[in-house]
């Protein structure tokens, strides 16, 4: 009974807590920061660059260190593999428009739920959909970020432009208001991240990628 | 009927033939060979070496290359370490592996871990060019002037998913691998390149423990 009590305490604060979470954030209808009025421009679509990441991803207490590339096909079209530090390949996905098709992957990463979560965690980076999703515009009543929401079936996602650096400082995958996944990028360079950390909060799933190479 | 034999006969020399790696011939006395490349392995101790890792993608415009250097000390004995574009450090002594990455050190027991295993065991054959005497691997023989070309195609299964064959060049003057090329099912590969080889020179069992 006090277990139950606690726990439907902790509940109410969680849940106030998300509530507020987004509330932080109005919509957008100011001329002022008419730059950041437009669907933003996908970081890894540069001039069909490929770039080269050592990547870690953190499963249920399980380590996958390796090498993790990107190279961008066609223009809506990306290609990730990823490798061990040994060269073996443990994962090729392919992100083409809406669709998404696995070339290979080793029986470590071949299950479905892990599987479906690190596709969805790279295409929401890659930001392959946005323009067939719903979306509309935010600020934060400070003024810092300029928010671009956009639906994804029962999920929205939330990208942070910093209105300073006009980078895309962070993004959260979030469903009702509650943040499942937030992806941080930071160490900017040349307009492109040095580091992405994408942190799970309701799995223990993390993934770190650390920029080697573009 | 004659023709129809001809033709098989025409058909198998040909893909025979197509077999062979270009500017490679089969070695007739591969005996000879195994025992003198087994010898000459008998007479290393130690070995160390700078390596150039290519990782080939079909996909990809470019390749992945890294680098790094090798240290090798019998019996079982491997440092394996990437200075560039990352710092990563595998270190095999005897029955423990030593893993670095961003400065953590993570100690494996390598039996109780059928992949460390095979990896222990594939590194430190391939080193020494060992695998050639290893049941698990269907060897061929070729050569040319410079170099002997050993093609392992793997033969159990698990392997079998994710390596399609290794090839291990090795240097006709002194027996030393100085490459080896690892080819995936899709036909991407891994190729290392052995460069400054030294043999038989001091190495301190400290450089094989990891803190």
């Amino acid at each position: 009974m006090k277990n139950l009590l606690l726990s439907s305490f902790i509940a109410i604060l969680f849940s106030c807590c998300t509530l507020g979470h987004y509330g932080r954030l109005t919509d957008y209808n100011s001329h002022s920061y008419s730059e950041f009025f437009k669907i933003p421009k996908p970081i890894f679509g540069e001039n069909f660059n490929s770039f080269l990441f050592k990547t870690n991803i953190r499963v249920y207490g399980k380590d996958f260190s390796g090498l993790l590339v990107t190279k961008q096909m066609q223009p809506n079209d990306y290609r990730v593999i990823f490798t061990t530090e040994l060269g073996m390949k443990l994962f090729d996905f392919e992100f083409k428009d809406t669709a998404f098709t696995l070339h290979y992957c080793v029986p470590q990463f071949n299950r479905p739920a892990l599987l479906k979560t690190i596709q969805k965690d790279i295409e929401i980076l890659l930001m392959t959909k946005l323009n067939a999703d719903a979306h509309s515009f935010l600020i934060d009543k400070k003024r810092e970020y300029a928010v671009f929401k956009s639906k994804d079936e029962k999920y929205c996602n939330y990208y942070f432009t910093e209105i300073k650096t006009k980078n895309i400082v962070k993004i959260e995958h979030s469903k009702r208001n509650t943040v499942k996944t937030t992806l941080t990028l930071t160490n900017y360079s040349d307009n492109f991240p040095s580091a992405i950390l994408i942190q799970h909060h309701d799995i223990k799933l993390k993934i770190e990628l650390n920029l080697l190479k573009k | 009927m004659n023709k129809l034999i001809t033709l098989v006969l025409l058909f198998f020399s040909t893909f025979l033939f197509a077999q062979i790696p270009a500017g490679y011939k089969q070695v007739k006395d591969t005996l000879a060979f195994k025992q003198k490349m087994e010898a000459q392995s008998k007479l290393v101790n130690t070995i160390e070496s700078d390596f150039t890792q290519e990782k080939y993608l079909s996909v990809m415009s470019e390749k992945i290359i890294t680098k790094g250097h090798f240290l090798f000390k019998k019996v079982n004995m491997l440092r394996w370490e990437y200075t560039t574009p990352l710092k990563y450090l595998i270190a095999i002594n005897k029955d423990k592996m030593y893993i670095k990455d961003n400065g953590k050190v993570s100690k494996y027991d390598i039996n109780s871990n059928k992949m460390f295993k095979s990896i222990n065991e594939m590194m430190v054959n391939t080193v020494q060019g060992n695998l050639l005497t290893s049941k698990d691997y269907k060897a061929k023989y070729y050569e040319n002037e410079k170099f002997y070309l050993l093609e392992l195609t793997p033969l159990q299964k698990g392997a079998k998913d994710f390596l399609k064959v290794i090839q291990l060049y090795i240097d006709k003057t002194d027996y030393a691998v100085v490459k080896v090329k690892m080819i995936e099912p899709s036909d991407d590969y891994t190729m290392i390149d052995f460069s400054n080889r030294k043999t038989n020179q001091p190495i301190g069992d400290e450089k094989f423990i990891v803190k």
